[in-house]
């Protein structure tokens, strides 16, 4: 009897002690419920009504639109400032829908919606990569679902452009290899300047390819550090802006090819690029940067006398808007603006490289900046989750009010603390998932243990996750939110994360699903290909039927845009903006 | 011993079903008596190691909730965002219901770790005109300082921060462009 108490008190101590431990569950025993196939078949609707209603659009082309009218099934349309309408195909920005499909027909056990995925990668790769090898995606080109023709939305020669956008390769792989491989050769040819390790978001679809590319001699860093020990940061560049969300996209790029083809140089190089942003990380304090260099300047005085002109071969555009600020003030120190592609896009790509390629030393750089990050800039204000504005040493922004226009904003403005999105819960949790050692994870959980609360989903508990207190009644309806829940739940198999995921899924489809359609919230016009939303539900519905998440989609991004000349709001001037500003910000009551 | 028995399976039984795990907490001592009700009532004395388990973790969350309040309750925000153009104490809370709530500034010459006030004699920013010559007076001379907070209790710790902002003294000087 002794006997069986101990093994008894071993078996709760050993519960106990474990940390954050990575187990999955091989077969589910979870009971599959009415409340789970009911957002499954929302997910099921959504994704036939965007089928119907994309292919009806023209019958020629199994290309969809980027977003679709939720009150008259007709595809979202850009409005050039000539007043001629274009319904658009980005195949970049639909990202999250060809994974939806990939999970669906997981879940599902139907492949019909992989191979309508395919089918669409299949016809855009065969028909829409120029000669060289980039395709006709992303921020400044689409397709023109009348005529099946490119349109450049960027002047008549927009250029190739990706940021965060994270194609779903491994799909893309296996509908077209010798495309897939093409592109990402020519993606680092056409974009990456292999002397002087100047980037450019902006690539030429008139750069000839290199059969060399990744072939050349490796450089040494062009970051190097003062009397101090602080970086450097050039001011060289000419013209070229190396911003880290089209490095992601870069390195992710050589990380797949690399992997998929035995190749150590373009893994050699994706290091190489993201060892630059790491060395022009504040020392200090741990936060990081956009980019590694400044631009030249180019222009001449004259040219750059208006504030408002924020052309980069005027120089940098904070060190002309925030000179008051002295050095510090560069477009690669800003802690408050762009701060998504720092600390989750990229974080999520380093993360993904490190499971899946073996670069360990990118866990602890995720770490170190994440810590950094928050250490010096989270705050809960008002019961929120906020952000204290400041630049990447520690000086802090907060309140400063901007003298004169600029690149950041128009003058008089002041700023503020900046609204932390849930987004941000990601990051941190993978990061935390992936860190070996106990001790080091303690910091992270802790401030994930906050932010989480913070957002009303309630308490994780102590490190490791194992007994936690969670709102099961919580309100939000968030789709990061809700993989968050999921991942802990795969890394605990604590019931208790799969039933606030339920509760957030549940929450979703009653606060965004309109019309037959996945939208922002139920007075939003369009939806978009690229929400998340969709995907979240699938991980969620494909971990209570016991599939490994392994098997299933990842999410990584959701950043698919477009950029360029439209017709304003006012219907009578030019503008330049982005869809997320200008069209999927139209509700119903703006339609007529 | 059969009690015993059974309180054992159906410990562990629970801890099966919620999978209780680790557990940072380094005692099972009796909190202070000057805790929350709620946070009393959850040290009953344990009776077996099971219960000790069970217990832990109820501690554990009580005192994670307890730092919430301290930092929500205890009066440490009061001053958050608000202009201050007096030279004072702030008298900030240094405990709360048991818990430890130490500062650091960081500008301890105008806020100190106390929370003492000392307005500066200089403006925080000065801006120019374009040109880089011509002052744009008053337009930044107010010092915003972050103040790190660190509460404590049993081992456990809580971080917050807090925003002040502090207007210099009458007659501050403001000439140190930086541009």
């Amino acid at each position: 009897m002794k006997k069986i108490l101990v093994f008894g008190l071993l078996l709760i101590i050993g519960f106990m002690q474990n940390g954050i431990v990575n187990v999955h569950a091989s077969s589910s025993d979870i009971i599959y419920t009415d409340e789970d196939y009911a957002r499954l078949h929302t997910v099921i609707e959504h994704v036939e009504n965007i089928l119907k209603y994309g292919h009806a659009y023209n019958t020629d082309t199994n290309l969809l639109p980027d977003a679709i009218n939720t009150l008259t099934g007709e595809p979202a349309k850009w409005v050039f400032p000539n007043r001629a309408e274009v319904a658009y195909s980005d195949v970049a920005n639909q990202q999250n829908f060809y994974r939806t499909l990939v999970a669906l027909s997981t879940v599902t056990g139907d492949d019909k919606y992989t191979n309508e995925a395919k089918a669409i990668l299949g016809e855009f790769m065969m028909n829409y990569q120029n000669v060289n090898g980039l395709m006709y995606w992303g921020g400044h080109r689409t397709i023109d679902l009348d005529t099946l023709t490119v349109q450049s939305t960027e002047s008549e020669n927009g250029p190739h452009e990706l940021k965060n956008m994270l194609p779903y390769y491994e799909l893309m792989l296996e509908v077209n290899e010798e495309a897939t491989l093409q592109f990402i050769r020519q993606l680092w040819t056409a974009h990456f300047r292999w002397g002087t390790a100047d980037l450019n978001r902006h690539g030429s679809y008139s750069s000839a390819a290199d059969v060399n590319v990744f072939g050349q001699p490796m450089i040494d860093d062009i970051i190097v550090m003062d009397e101090l020990g602080l970086p450097i940061i050039p001011s060289n560049s000419p013209g070229d802006l190396p911003f880290v969300n089209a490095a992601t996209d870069l390195a992710y790029a050589a990380f797949t090819l690399a992997d998929y083809t035995g190749d150590p140089a373009p893994q050699a190089w994706a290091e190489y690029l993201m060892r630059q942003y790491h060395l022009a990380s504040n020392p200090v304090t741990g936060m990081t940067v956009y980019q590694y260099k400044s631009t030249q300047i180019s222009k001449s005085p004259s040219e750059c006398a208006d504030p408002t002109y924020t052309n980069s071969g005027c120089g940098d555009r904070v060190a002309r808007q925030f000179r008051d600020f002295g050095a510090i003030a560069r477009e690669s120190n800003v802690e408050w603006k762009n701060t998504q592609a720092i600390y989750v896009d990229n974080i999520l790509m380093l993360l993904e490289a490190a499971d899946k390629y073996g670069i360990d030393y990118y866990v602890d750089w995720a770490r170190g900046y994440l810590e950094g990050y928050l250490d010096y800039t989270y705050i809960r204000i008002d019961g929120k989750n906020m952000v204290i504005p400041m630049f990447n040493d520690g000086t802090v922004t907060y309140g400063y009010i901007v003298p004169e226009a600029g690149y950041y904003g128009p003058s008089n403005m002041r700023l503020g603390y900046v609204e932390m999105p849930t987004t941000y819960l990601l990051p941190i949790l993978r990061t935390i998932l992936a860190t070996d050692l106990e001790e080091d994870q303690v910091k992270l959980w802790t401030y994930f243990r906050e932010i989480v609360d913070t957002f009303g989903i309630g308490d994780v508990g102590p490190l490791g996750g194992m007994s936690p207190d969670l709102n099961l009644d919580t309100a939000i309806d968030d789709p990061f939110a809700l993989m968050a829940m999921v991942e802990l739940y795969n890394a605990t198999l604590n019931p208790q994360y799969l039933e606030v995921a339920r509760t957030i899924g549940n929450n979703i489809v009653n606060e965004k699903f309109y019309r037959g359609f996945f939208v922002e919230s139920e007075i939003m016009l369009y939806s978009r290909l690229d929400q998340p939303d969709t995907l979240a539900l699938l991980i969620l519905d494909g971990v209570i039927r016991g599939i490994d998440t392994a098997d299933m989609p990842y999410y990584l991004a959701d950043s698919g845009y477009i950029h360029g000349y439209l017709l304003a709001n006012d219907g009578v001037t030019e503008d330049r903006g982005y869809t997320q500003t200008y069209i999927y910000t139209k509700t119903i009551y703006d339609w007529e | 011993m059969k009690r015993l028995i059974g309180l054992l399976v159906i410990s562990v039984m629970s801890l099966l079903l919620f999978a209780c795990g680790n557990d940072t907490t380094q005692t099972t001592t009796a909190i202070q008596t000057n805790t929350t009700t709620a946070t009393q009532t959850n040290l009953t004395t344990a009776q077996t190691t099971s219960t000790n388990v069970t217990t832990t973790l109820n501690i554990e969350s009580q005192i994670y909730k307890l730092l919430i309040e301290a930092e929500e309750l205890s009066g440490m925000t009061d001053w958050n965002g608000l202009l201050i153009s007096v030279g004072q104490d702030l008298n900030l809370p240094t405990s709360y219901k048991g818990v430890t709530i130490t500062y650091s500034s960081r500008e301890p010459s105008i806020v100190s770790n106390d929370g003492i006030v000392t307005l500066p004699d200089e403006c925080w920013i000065e801006s120019r005109e374009q040109d880089g010559v011509t002052p744009i007076p008053n337009l930044n001379d107010n010092w915003p300082v972050v103040v790190d907070v660190l509460m404590t209790y049993l081992g456990h710790e809580r971080t917050a921060k807090l925003m002040f902002i502090i207007a210099p003294e009458a007659g501050f000087t403001c000439d140190k462009y930086k541009g």
